[in-house]
Formats: structure tokens, C-alpha cells, sequence
């Protein structure tokens, strides 16, 4: 299958972007909104999302297909990893959770529709309605297409003609995903571009942003902080930084049985992606006193990490990146066989998978692509502690508890500035609802229109 | 005081002097040369019996390689002897020495607070350096000697031994000042003055190069015709021209002048690519491309590598293609990090040395360094994320995957002048500041 020229991102790589040709594609989406967009109802949007989406679920899909042939060579997944996580990503936008999306974040069904009042404004005589941006831009950075495909979904939502700017060679999944709305109806697709280059641009970046009505970008801090500083007044900017994320194991939820599960949920987070999202483990904090301990509970995760490896191989990585898990492997070596207090297993003459439990708690930043600490803890407050350096920058916890357990730990977590907690396994599979780092993601697109009725 | 390790460094030595005393041959590349005492089997022959001597008197090593389950006896070739990573060095204890009998020790820097590598040396065991680093540094960097070479000046951008008393580097730069008066005289004539050390340690703990007494040596040079030789870390040289590009400053130094360059920046505030660098190097000083050598170096080793001969008549010719090689009496493998095999010529690895001269440590480095494989050298390609973790910073981390290049594990610290105002902050550079110790 060959993918017509509807975006700027399916042109030759040689053809040159030149400041011109942003601010004409920037007006053309903002024309083709006004057209094709701007009126549709939120059912109509949301009957086309559900049905991209369940298209994309379908094995004969065209799209679905290209992702997986063409996939591993521009984004660095195995077939089974990117099939994994366009599953989990496209079995999460249907029409009933794009419907809760919009109930949660706006209160109310309509409000992009109609003015519309919630029970507590209807008996103070007012209603509201919301609108999105005429044009939203999306700066995305990261490896992982679900956060640009969450973003572009959020747009279509508002009815914002959106365009989608990519880190140099990461356009390739987004491409497809504009491509396969264009294809279900080239009236809204018409109201999207895709294109990138090289983040630092900044004569096609001022062209872009001034066109712009509300940007979002993902990214390392200076790199928000350096955008937020170009915009023009009045444009809005939602930042989404870097974040961390660990788990969780309470030693009540290890009984022999549920250990095995367990293990095989970490290692789903572990797997999901190569474990290069934001909402990936970087350590699994294993509570002492289960029946199945900290180190014990290391192993079986070594083991089922060895077992994904066999079906679902996490691929190449770069002399650099293999390089440096080698090296901290190499070093972990030796201080296991100089203390009892660290353990370490990891795929033979391969980087593939490494599992390093340490009885020292404090956090540690993996150095990722299957590569997993267990620490060993006390009770969840040893942990927060061991995570102080990060506090503030995890976005997710992965737990396991028993349910008794389980309220009482995520208030402590919520305290602390946990911004999502969710069972061991799900960490790379967030509802479409989720709060990204705490914020209602929809809710943060729109601009209300107040009524105060006579 | 262990006889054995004594009695094997007697005969490393030996045969460092016999390939040493072949017929000089500078236009031969220089692996051709001096493989005399070294050869193949000879090599592994060393290297086998120095792998049984450390496992037994290197409690550490022993540990690692029972855990490795690869012991004397059992390992056939030198390439399967087990290595060590670099950054082990600042966690444990990697030497024969007991530790009465350890009466230097170099370190390589880490940023602020963070625990440095350490390699302990005693009397035969810098003795031993010595006497490895200096036939090899002078078969690339002096090529000449030993005659003609009265003339010839030498400085170093770095502060003098007493004030660094723990930087292998320096003394590395000493032992070279010590053998320079009579190299350079040929054993007739008079020996010219000894090398001068251009820079000193502040009050802060930082290396700082003395602008004014470098401008002065530049000076003199021009003024007296002499040819000059100027060693320093690639740090040092980035602060001297761009001093000089400040104040506009050029210098055209004498036929024969040379520089060396080692080690690297660590995400100091500004990193040239070590072409630009040479580049700059020519134009500011006036050299010819040939007259830049560069070293590879690290506090772990006791040997280095080279990435050219010095041609520093005016740079005639084509300039042969760099590739960093290990004299006779050390190995370099370029190994996939995946499998640990080494890789094909021109392929990416880490960089792992197998030193001789390493006797009393451990024979057996791996390095955090990406090479591309040339033969039986090098190209350095970049270094690994820092193997040794961190939780302080996550965009530590993220830099630390970046891999500003820097190499030398030597303990250099470098005063960082922040532009263009003048004021100074303190600044280590070595692969270490890559690496701030177990949090």
C-alpha cells in the first residue's frame, strides 16, 4: 500500500519546508474547519473515532498492516510490541469511554454542541457551552506514538483543526493514524496535518505558533519552558513534561498463586513499549513479609521476562543505548558477586531483558528497553521516601494490593503527588478519560461560554 | 610484597625495552612496529599467567570471576580472561596491593561528593607505567628522537605534580618532563630547559590553565624560533583558544611544533568535536594537521593509545586515517554490547583494553567508550549511557544518554570559564562527572 500526499510528512524526505508553506497549511486547516468541522455534533466525531478505531483493531486493516510491516524498521517495536500496544490504544477509544471522556471532563454530554446546564447550574438559571481552538498545535517528542494519537483524538473532540509537529523521524505512526481518519472521511482528515522536523526550527516554528490558538507539547522541561517562552500572548500552551513511574507490591498480595500473576503483570509493564513511555516502571517496589519475598518475587519476573522475550523479542536497540545497558549490567555483576544485598538476571549474550533486585530502596532511573529494578521495602511509605528525588515528576503507579489495602495506599499516594494509580499490568494502558499528570486533557482544550439567564 | 608480580613486571618490562630498541621506524604504522617481545602467542602466554597471578592476589577480582564462573585453568585466550567495568573501580578495590603497600593512588574525578575511581600504585607499580608510557608516547609524539630534537620546547596545560599528586595524567606529563631533557638532547649536546606545567590548581579544587604564562610560552617560541610541544586535556585547550580568540591572538609557532590532546568535556559548558578542535588547533597556533596528536587514556590503565604519528614538518602529504592504537604489550577489542563478541572491522562497540602493564590492578578493562573497529585499533564513537545509576536528576540521566564525549578517566579538574564575562566556576571534567556515585 502506498500512502497518497495528503500531509506534509508524506513528502520526500528532500522536500523542503519553508515558512511559507507552514503558514499556508496552517490556513487551509483553519478554511477546511470552518467547512467540514466546526459544525459537526459530538456524536457525529465521536460515531467517526470509534469507527477508525475499531478499523484499526481489525487484522486486514490496510493501515493496521503498514504499521506492522513498516513499523519495526522506522520506530524501532517488534511487530508483536507495536501490535500490543495499537490494541491497547484502539480497544480504548470507543463510542462509550470517548462518551464518559466528554461527561467527565465537560459535565455534561452537549456542551460542545449546545449551551447546556448541568443539575447545579439549571437551578441557578445559567448554562454553558464550550468550544475548542480554532487551530491546536501538537509538539510531540517521545518514541511512543499513543500519546500523539490521545492528542489528536482530544482535537477532533473540540472540532480544532490541528497540526501535529514530530520529532525528526517519529511522524511515521501519526502519519498513518491522520491517514486512516482521511480515509474514513477526507472532510475532517482534511482538517489535519501531519509533518516534522527537527524540534529548534524556529522560522517554521514562529510561522506555526503565531497561527496557532492553543499548542500542547511533550517533552523534556527546557523544552517546554523554551516554547512556552516563543508563544505569542494569548496563545495557549498545556505542557506535558517528563515523568516517571514505579510500582507497587503489597507483600499480602504475593500468596504463591497470585505471585505468578503478578509477575506476569510487571512484565506486561515491563514489555509494553520497551518500557519507553512516561508511564512505564522504572522500579517495582516488592513489600517484605509476603509469602513470596522482594528477591523471590525477582526471579519470577526474570523468568516470565525470558518467556515474553521468546514471543514477543523487544528488537535492536543502538550500539549507544545496548552500550549502556551492558555497562550496568557489567557493573551490577560485580557488586553481586561482592554482596548478597544485590541480585541480577538478564538475557543471555543479549541486552534484551534485565532484572536487578537490590535491597537498597532508593530509586533508581532504569536505563529502560526491558530493564527492571526490584527493591525491597518495608511498607509504602519506605518506598515514597526512597522516591523523594522524583517526587513530583511520577506519573503512575502500578499496584497491587489487597482490596482492603488499597484505598487507604493511593491516598497516601494521591497525597504524596501521584497523579495515577492503576493494577500491576495496566501502567502502559491508560483509559482514553485519564488525567494526563493530573489534568483533565479535554477539559484543558476548551473555552467556556458562560449564560446567565434572565 | 609479592615476588611473583614483581618477577612478571621484570619481564614486561624487559620486553617493553626490547620493542623499544628495534630499529626506529616512524613512517611505519606504528602496530608494525616493536611486536618483538609481543607477539601473538607470546602475548597470551603473559596474559594467561598475569590473569592466574591477579586471581589469586586480587580479592575482588577473584570474586568476580568466581561469580563469572571463569578461572584460571579454564580460560584459554586472553580475550575470554573477565573484565572489569571502569566505573567498578570507584566501588571496590581492584588491586594486589596490600594496603600498607599502597603508596600512590589516582584517581579519576566524579562531579561533587561523588566517590572517584581509584587505582593504587606502589614504587614497581609506577615504575612500571612509566616505563610503558614513555617509548610509546614518544614513538608518536617525537618521532625524531632521538636526534635532532635539541630544540625543542615542551609544556603542559596542566598544573604540576605536587598539586595533583593523585591524577595519573599528570603524572604521566611528569615522567615525560623527566625523560625530556636528555631525549631531547640525544645524549650529546647540552639537555635544553625542563618542561614547564602551565597551569595550577585554585583555591576551589579546580585545574585552570595560567593564560599569561601560556601566552608567554607561545611568545617565546615565536620569538626564538625553538619549535615548541604543548600536551594538554581537551578541556585545557578549549580554555586557551578561546582566550586567545578573545583577545585575537594568532600565532604562527616554528616548524616542529606539535600538540597532544586528551580526554574530554563531560557536559561542560562548551564541547568541540574533537575535528573542530584540531581544526582550531591549526588555525590559532599555526600547526599543520599532522603536528595534532590525540591520546586515549584512562586512571584504570597504565598504557595509552595514539591516534597518529606526529609529522610536524609542514604536513606534506596525505594525512594517514586516525584509528587509536595500544602499544604491543596491550590489546583492544571493539565488543558488541549485546553479545560481548568483538565486532567486525568498522562496526560500533565498547571499547575493552587488556593492558600488560596493569599489574598489580586488574589486566582486564571494559571501558564505557564506543569505538568503531579499525584493524587493531580504534576510532572513539562516543561513550555508553553512564553505567553507573543515578536517581538524583532525571535529566542527568537524559544528558548522560546524550554521551558528551569524554574519555579520559584521568582526574582532571578544569576551572570552566563562563563566557563572556570572565567569571569562573569550577568544573571537573573525566568520564567520573558523568557518573556521580551511588546515590
Amino acid at each position: 500500500m502506498n500512502l497518497p500526499d495528503y500531509f506534509l510528512a508524506d513528502l520526500p524526505p528532500a522536500a523542503a519546508l519553508t515558512p511559507a508553506l507552514i503558514a499556508e497549511a496552517c490556513q487551509t486547516l483553519k478554511r477546511n474547519r470552518a467547512h467540514f468541522l466546526a459544525d459537526r455534533s459530538t456524536r457525529q466525531v465521536i460515531e467517526l473515532l470509534s469507527h477508525v478505531a475499531a478499523e484499526w483493531l481489525r487484522a486486514d486493516n490496510p493501515f493496521r498492516q503498514l504499521a506492522l510491516e513498516q513499523g519495526p524498521a522506522k520506530t524501532g517495536f517488534a511487530p508483536a510490541t507495536l501490535a500490543r500496544g495499537l490494541d491497547s490504544f484502539f480497544g480504548s477509544v470507543t463510542r462509550a469511554q470517548l462518551e464518559a471522556l466528554v461527561e467527565q471532563d465537560l459535565g455534561e454530554g452537549r456542551r460542545l454542541d449546545a449551551t447546556t446546564a448541568g443539575s447545579g447550574e439549571a437551578g441557578a438559571r445559567r448554562a454553558a457551552m464550550a468550544c475548542g481552538p480554532e487551530l491546536l498545535v501538537h509538539i510531540t517528542a517521545g518514541r511512543l506514538p499513543t500519546p500523539t494519537f490521545h492528542s489528536m483524538v482530544l482535537g477532533l473532540l473540540t472540532r480544532s483543526a490541528q497540526f501535529v509537529k514530530c520529532a525528526s523521524g517519529a511522524a511515521f505512526l501519526p502519519r498513518l493514524f491522520a491517514h486512516s481518519i482521511y480515509d474514513c472521511d477526507r472532510k475532517v482528515g482534511a482538517c489535519l496535518e501531519v509533518a516534522e522536523w527537527r524540534g529548534g526550527n524556529t522560522a517554521l516554528e514562529e510561522v506555526l505558533f503565531a497561527e496557532a490558538a492553543c499548542v500542547t507539547v511533550t517533552g523534556r522541561d527546557e523544552t517546554l519552558a523554551a516554547i512556552r517562552a516563543r508563544l505569542p500572548p494569548g496563545t495557549r500552551f498545556l505542557g506535558y513534561g517528563q515523568r516517571v513511574s514505579f510500582a507497587y507490591v503489597a507483600g499480602e498480595a504475593l500468596s504463591g498463586r497470585q505471585a505468578l500473576h503478578l509477575a506476569a503483570a510487571a512484565a506486561q509493564d515491563v514489555v509494553a513499549w520497551n518500557q519507553l513511555g512516561c508511564l512505564s516502571p522504572h522500579v517495582i517496589y516488592v513489600q517484605n513479609g509476603g509469602e513470596v519475598g522482594p528477591r523471590h518475587f525477582a526471579r519470577l519476573l526474570a523468568e516470565e521476562l525470558a518467556r515474553r522475550e521468546a514471543v514477543e523479542p523487544r528488537g535492536e536497540l543502538s550500539a549507544e543505548e545496548a552500550a549502556g545497558i551492558a555497562s550496568r549490567r557489567a557493573l551490577y555483576e560485580v557488586r553481586a558477586a561482592h554482596s548478597a544485598e544485590t541480585q541480577v538476571w538478564g538475557s543471555p549474550a543479549s541486552t534484551a531483558w534485565t532484572v536487578v533486585y537490590e535491597a537498597d530502596a532508593r530509586f533508581q532511573i532504569s536505563c529502560l528497553n526491558r530493564f527492571i529494578y526490584v527493591k525491597a521495602v518495608s511498607h509504602l511509605a519506605q518506598a515514597l521516601h526512597a522516591a523523594e528525588m522524583v517526587r513530583g515528576k511520577v506519573s503512575t503507579v502500578g499496584l497491587a494490593a489487597p482490596a482492603a489495602q488499597a484505598e487507604q495506599l493511593v491516598r497516601q499516594l494521591a497525597r504524596w503527588g501521584v497523579t495515577r494509580v492503576c493494577p500491576l499490568g495496566r501502567m502502559q494502558a491508560p483509559p482514553l478519560a485519564w488525567r494526563h499528570d493530573g489534568r483533565p486533557a479535554l477539559g484543558d482544550l476548551v473555552t467556556w461560554t458562560d449564560w446567565e439567564r434572565d | 610484597m609479592i615476588p611473583a608480580l614483581t618477577a612478571f613486571a621484570a619481564r614486561v618490562r624487559a620486553g617493553i625495552s626490547a620493542a623499544e630498541s628495534r630499529p626506529e621506524q616512524p613512517a611505519a604504522p606504528p602496530a608494525a612496529a616493536g611486536a618483538a617481545g609481543f607477539s601473538e602467542s607470546e602475548f597470551n602466554r603473559l596474559a594467561l599467567e598475569l590473569f592466574a597471578l591477579q586471581f589469586r592476589h586480587n580479592p575482588a577480582y577473584r570474586r568476580l570471576c568466581e561469580a563469572r564462573q571463569a578461572v584460571p585453568g579454564q580460560v584459554r585466550h586472553w580475550a575470554e580472561v573477565p573484565t572489569v567495568p571502569a566505573p567498578a573501580f570507584k566501588e571496590f578495590e581492584f588491586t594486589c596491593l596490600p594496603a600498607a603497600e599502597r603508596t600512590r593512588v589516582f584517581h579519576s574525578s566524579g562531579t561533587t561528593g561523588a566517590r572517584p575511581s581509584q587505582h593504587f600504585h606502589c614504587a614497581d607499580s609506577l615504575a612500571l607505567y612509566e616505563a610503558s608510557l614513555w617509548p610509546w608516547l614518544r614513538r608518536h609524539f617525537l618521532p625524531e628522537l632521538p636526534a635532532g630534537m635539541a630544540r625543542l620546547r615542551c609544556a603542559f596545560l596542566t598544573p604540576p605534580p605536587a598539586q595533583a599528586p593523585h591524577s595519573s595524567l599528570v603524572h604521566m606529563f611528569d615522567t615525560v618532563g623527566r625523560n625530556w631533557p636528555a631525549a631531547a638532547a640525544g645524549g650529546s649536546g647540552p639537555a635544553g630547559p625542563p618542561p614547564l606545567f602551565l597551569g595550577h590548581v585554585a583555591a576551589d579544587g579546580a585545574w585552570t590553565v595560567d593564560l599569561p604564562r601560556a601566552v608567554a610560552c607561545l611568545e617565546a617560541a615565536c620569538a626564538t624560533g625553538a619549535p615548541l610541544a604543548l600536551l594538554g586535556t581537551a578541556f585545557s585547550w578549549v580554555h586557551l583558544l578561546d582566550f586567545l580568540a578573545e583577545q585575537d591572538r594568532r600565532f604562527r609557532l616554528p616548524d616542529g611544533s606539535r600538540a597532544l590532546e586528551t580526554g574530554g568535556y563531560k557536559g561542560r559548558s562548551r564541547v568541540l568535536p574533537r575535528a573542530e578542535l584540531h581544526a582550531r588547533l591549526c588555525q590559532q597556533l599555526g600547526l599543520p594537521p599532522a603536528g595534532v596528536v590525540s591520546e586515549y587514556g584512562m586512571s584504570e590503565l597504565s598504557s595509552q593509545a595514539y591516534d597518529a604519528v606526529v609529522r610536524s614538518g609542514g604536513g606534506a602529504g596525505e594525512e594517514a586515517p586516525r584509528a587509536f592504537r595500544f602499544p604491543p604489550w596491550a590489546r583492544v577489542q571493539i565488543v558488541s554490547p549485546e553479545s560481548s563478541r568483538e565486532v567486525a572491522d568498522g562496526q560500533v562497540g565498547l571499547v575493552r583494553v587488556f593492558d600488560l602493564a596493569n599489574v598489580w590492578s586488574v589486566m582486564a578493562i571494559q571501558t564505557e567508550d564506543l569505538g568503531v573497529r579499525r584493524g587493531d585499533g580504534f576510532e572513539w564513537a562516543g561513550r555508553a549511557g553512564a553505567a553507573e545509576p543515578r536517581g538524583c536528576s532525571l535529566l542527568a540521566e537524559e544528558a548522560g544518554r546524550r554521551g558528551a564525549p569524554a574519555r579520559r578517566a584521568a582526574p582532571f579538574l578544569v576551572r570552566v570559564r563562563s563566557r563572556p564575562s570572565g567569571v569562573t566556576v569550577a568544573e571537573r571534567t573525566g568520564p567520573g562527572a558523568s557518573s556521580p556515585a551511588r546515590p
